[in-house]
């Protein structure tokens, strides 16, 4: 530790009091992120009860951000059932029977890469637009015009905007997993030598309802989060054209972030202690 | 603007309708879901399910014929199991639901049976006797499955492994060390004893061939002995025998007097010995004075002179000899009165 504190170190935490003082402003900084972030959710649920606000915007952010996100998801997932029934053939051919390939492809599409890949794509596509079109608003003072018309600018932007990201990631990765189980039915059908029956076999074996529910709630909470924190960022935007950049990439990296923190928190919550029976 | 909203509208409800549609038809379909009421429920209790989850197929005289639907926890240490099957499909007569693991990797089905086709196994069958209740509630029993025999295989490794733990204790560094050192002892020794071997083995087998000519030596002996016995007995059986002795007797006196002549003849020898001795002696004084010229014989010997005269004497004799004999009456004048 000795070794760590070196004069070319700034003088401020040269002393073991100016070091415990900095750990405790990293927290205070952490921490007020996070109550940030924690009383934006708030004023977002408080918003949603103005509903007369936000209706009508809804299905305009849920075209643009679920309707035209489909064919992302759909494409991302076409490929990755694919190589995944290549891969389980290529890595546990010999080893297990052929049917397994099937239920590998379903287990892994619609537990884990159907909504966190099409989470993280979403998370560049529609974290980065709401980021990029609230903050634009925001340096060219249209929000300020809002609240000075008495708008609220919860009700009016961000509610519509995250309700329309929660409700329709899980129709773009519903379509996803159905579009993956696809393709990788098909890859093992043209590709590899496995038979439809084999495949079905293989995916109904261990087949639950429960993984499709575990992949919904997961993409629903990829969705809210990436839209509150696309929807945050914009709003906090300063410094013109710049401003509204780095807003823009802010959110996409703190979307990806969380999109992986949220898929080990429901991994802990739902999937620890849960076996397949 | 309206008609941007109502396209906003339908497009976003035609993609949550078709999606979701699609997603509980998938779902409906992988779990073979009974939408038309065409399944029933068996209902069974068993002690135990072993590898049994929700979803495991029912197999019936080896068809599939549905699946497993619950599993649920029962009074008095029972488990009931539902199992959805097709409503059309006959049961067999007494059923019982065996509970067994279909291939190794963790696949289980419950397969229902006759009570009579029951393996005859004895834990087996009082399982299902004591699972049997009445009602339409069936009596089902688990198979054991590849896993248990591991258990119990892990079971005899673990004592194994005490074993050789007790072993291992037992047998420290230094008994390791010194066991080591006489296994490489046994080693020189065996290593020695058959390079012994090797090298005896001739001997061996040149002893083996004497011994065996000697055995049909003794062999032959052993049959001359036969037959010499045979004669002895034969002989002694005619009086022969007795003869040979006196006779032998005889030969010996004879011998013995022999004997003594020829000790007699030794003796004379000696003697005659000893008279050649003194008889050479004196030829040898008699020869050394012939040498010597002495003596008439010795003048003989050594004067070339006197035999030449000496041999002209003998000529004149011979020829007077002759002319006796040719003219006796010149020499010879017989006169009888």
């Amino acid at each position: 530790m000795a070794a760590l504190v070196t004069s070319d170190m700034p003088r401020a935490i040269s002393s073991p009091a100016a070091l415990v003082g900095l750990v405790g402003s990293a927290c205070y900084r952490w921490m007020s992120a996070v109550g940030r972030g924690a009383r934006f959710s708030a004023d977002v649920l408080r918003a949603t009860g103005d509903w007369r606000s936000w209706r009508g915007e809804f299905s305009t952010h849920a075209r643009i951000l679920g309707v035209e996100s489909l064919p992302i998801g759909a494409f991302i997932a076409l490929f990755t059932g694919i190589v995944l029934a290549l891969l389980a053939s290529y890595s546990v051919g010999n080893l297990v029977p052929p049917y397994f390939v099937g239920t590998l492809v379903q287990k892994t599409v619609v537990l884990e890469l159907a909504p966190v890949l099409t989470g993280l794509a979403l998370a560049g596509r529609v974290g980065a637009n709401i980021a990029a079109e609230l903050g634009t608003m925001r340096v060219t003072e249209q929000i300020d015009a809002l609240e000075t018309l008495t708008f609220d600018p919860m009700s009016h932007l961000v509610v519509p905007r995250v309700w329309a990201s929660t409700i329709m990631f899980p129709i773009v990765v519903g379509a996803a997993m159905l579009v993956g189980v696809t393709s990788g039915w098909l890859a093992s059908l043209t590709l590899l030598d496995i038979t439809t029956p084999q495949f079905l076999k293989g995916v109904r074996i261990f087949f639950m309802d429960f993984d499709v529910r575990y992949g919904l709630v997961k993409s629903a909470s990829f969705g809210a989060a990436v839209a509150l924190i696309g929807c945050r960022a914009g709003l906090t935007t300063e410094g013109g054209a710049q401003g509204v950049g780095r807003s823009a990439t802010r959110a996409v990296v703190i979307g990806a972030v969380m999109i992986l923190v949220l898929d080990a928190f429901w991994a802990v919550v739902w999937l620890t202690g849960h076996t397949i029976r | 603007m309206p008609d941007r909203k109502r396209n906003s509208d339908f497009r976003v409800g035609a993609a949550v309708l078709i999606v979701t549609a699609a997603l509980i038809a998938a779902v409906v379909w992988v779990k073979q879901a009974d939408l038309g009421g065409r399944k029933t429920d068996l209902v069974v209790r068993t002690r135990d399910v072993g590898g049994v989850a929700l979803g495991n197929p029912v197999v019936i005289r080896g068809v599939r014929a549905g699946q497993v639907q619950g599993i649920a926890l029962g009074e008095r240490g029972w488990v009931v199991l539902r199992l959805r099957i097709d409503r059309a499909i006959e049961m067999p007569s007494d059923p019982v639901v065996l509970l067994v693991a279909s291939s190794l990797f963790g696949e289980w089905q419950a397969t229902v049976s006759e009570y009579a086709g029951v393996p005859p196994d004895r834990d087996l069958r009082a399982a299902l006797t004591e699972a049997r209740t009445t009602g339409d509630t069936l009596a089902g029993a688990m198979l054991p499955d590849i896993a248990q025999l591991t258990s119990v295989a892990g079971r005899i490794s673990g004592d194994v492994a005490k074993v050789a733990e007790r072993v291992q204790v037992a047998f420290d560094d230094k008994a390791a060390k010194e066991l080591r050192e006489s296994i490489r002892n046994f080693a020189q020794l065996s290593s020695d004893l058959a390079r012994t071997v090797n090298a005896q083995s001739k001997n061996l087998d040149r002893i083996s061939g004497d011994v065996q000519a000697g055995l049909k030596a003794v062999n032959a002996a052993a049959e001359n002995l036969n037959q010499f016995s045979g004669r002895v007995d034969s002989a002694t059986s005619r009086g022969e025998l007795q003869a040979i002795v006196n006779n032998s007797q005889q030969a010996a006196r004879e011998l013995v007097a022999t004997t003594t002549r020829l000790r007699e003849i030794a003796e004379g020898l000696n003697k005659t010995d000893s008279r050649l001795a003194s008889a050479v002696s004196r030829a040898d004084s008699v020869f050394a004075k012939v040498n010597n010229g002495q003596g008439s014989l010795g003048l003989l010997v050594n004067d070339a002179r006197l035999y030449r005269n000496s041999d002209s004497l003998v000529m004149e004799l011979r020829a007077l000899v002759a002319d006796v004999k040719k003219n006796p009456k010149r020499y010879i004048s017989v006169k009888v009165f």
